[in-house]
């Protein structure tokens, strides 16, 4: 039983027995129950996402030739234009080609899923389901990354291996003391008699490393909420939008968030890419 | 916390679903797309300073074998500019060689003549000595033989014989 957003506003504005509530919620709605494992429309969204990289993966794998062509023409000038970013915020070629895998799937994850959340019959063709009494219309597809599951799994992920390669880079042991700093404590019994003045500096420096690991929570946190709000924001205008006229007036609006879309996915990348990068690289003071 | 959890409905399961998603996503593009691309990238990279290399070799090439060309040309027009001046000096040489030979020769061969011209004369001289010899024995006999007596013989002998 779907229906198109049209009737339903129709059906709401009549103000009929058989009112449907239509609203944005902040979660992705459950479509279908596999056991106790609950299918959302964003996880079908994002299940969608992946088919569509795959595609375009195997053609890109199929045509790759030394000589380019078409799809791969486009694919390496992506690519490049991308490493070429890369290059400005990593300093160095390699470190750019280690990390772009990565970032890179960020990226295209990220603007795919945000794309197609746009798409017409997107969160409006749904069907209504009785919820407390009230009807409520659930649309089958909602924007993978309008979802904080999502978004939490990728800041998560992303985060997650910063810290990886960090390790990897510059051994655990010096990576552990940019959070948990023994190392500057340790130092203390060492250099009290030169200079007395480490007493007080080196239990500030340890103290410094303790934020450091409320900061990682914050950077997870921003990043899966600023990505989250961006896409639900702008779900949330267009559907205003076509509430107040549904001819026309979400035009600029779509185009606004076909741009918001790609900006996103953008900072995402390149957010992911300088924590990466800071993670990677050993301090000194 | 849980108001949070609440609000956005954070479910693992579905967090742990996404993170499949993107593990698929990062498998497929790396492995199917980004690596392939990337060796290709590379090999093209690699061929194409190798063909600058190459032809910046072959350039140079070029432009030592057109030096050595030209020099060789040089060097061979004075050969053989050296070679006719010798040439001609050894044909000057051997002309007047040749001349003075044949000089020589034509000296020689005069000389002969001559030599054998004299002993021709001479022995046509003698020839013609002994003939004439003969002839005025003949003549004589002839003459004498008749009117000759033994006693005018014997006086002739004499005669000649005191001669």
């Amino acid at each position: 039983m779907s229906q198109v957003e049209e009737q339903n506003l129709t059906e709401v504005s009549n103000g009929g027995h058989e009112e449907i509530l239509h609203e944005n919620t902040l979660y992705a709605e459950p479509i279908y129950h596999v056991g106790n494992f609950t299918i959302t429309n964003a996880l079908l969204n994002s299940w969608l996402a992946v088919i569509i990289i795959i595609l375009l993966c195997l053609a890109v794998k199929s045509k790759a030739k030394l000589i380019p062509q078409g799809i791969q023409n486009a694919f390496e000038m992506v690519v490049e234009g991308f490493l070429g970013i890369f290059d400005s915020v990593t300093g160095s070629r390699a470190k750019s080609m280690k990390f772009f895998p990565l970032v890179f799937g960020f990226f295209l994850f990220i603007l795919i899923n945000n794309w197609l959340g746009l798409l017409p019959g997107v969160g409006s063709v749904g069907q209504v389901v009785a919820e407390h009494g009230e009807k409520v219309f659930v649309p089958y597809m909602r924007a993978g990354t309008a979802d904080l599951n999502t978004t939490l799994a990728l800041a998560i992920i992303g985060l997650v291996a910063s810290h990886i390669f960090g390790i990897v880079a510059i051994g655990i042991w010096k990576h552990f003391n940019k959070f948990i700093n023994l190392k500057v404590l340790a130092e203390i019994p060492k250099k009290i008699f030169k200079d007395p003045t480490v007493i007080i500096v080196n239990p500030i420096k340890a103290f410094v490393g303790l934020i450091e690991i409320i900061g990682e929570i914050a950077k997870v946190a921003s990043l899966s909420f600023r990505l989250f709000g961006n896409v639900f924001a702008g779900e949330v205008l267009l559907a205003s939008m076509s509430a107040i006229l549904a001819w026309g007036l979400p035009i600029p609006f779509m185009f606004l968030e076909v741009l918001v879309g790609l900006i996103q996915a953008l900072i995402f990348a390149m957010l992911i890419l300088a924590y990466l990068t800071i993670n990677t690289t050993a301090e000194e003071h | 916390m849980e108001s949070l959890i609440s609000t956005f409905n954070i479910d693992y399961k579905l967090l742990i679903a996404q993170m499949v998603n993107f593990a698929i996503v990062f498998a497929v593009l790396y492995f199917f797309a980004l690596k392939p691309l990337f060796k290709v990238m590379q090999e093209r990279t690699k061929k194409i300073e190798k063909s600058l290399d190459e032809a910046k070799a072959i350039e140079e090439k070029l432009a030592r074998t057109e030096e050595e060309h030209k020099r060789v040309i040089a060097e061979s027009r004075k050969e053989a500019a050296a070679i006719l001046a010798k040439a001609g000096e050894q044909a000057e040489v051997k002309k007047e060689a040749t001349i003075a030979k044949a000089k020589e020769e034509i000296g020689q061969i005069i000389n002969k003549e001559k030599e054998q011209m004299r002993a021709e004369k001479a022995q046509t001289l003698k020839e013609i000595k002994q003939e004439t010899m003969d002839l005025v024995i003949a003549t004589v006999e002839k003459i004498l033989g008749e009117k000759m007596d033994d006693k005018k013989d014997v006086e002739l002998i004499k005669k000649v014989l005191n001669k």
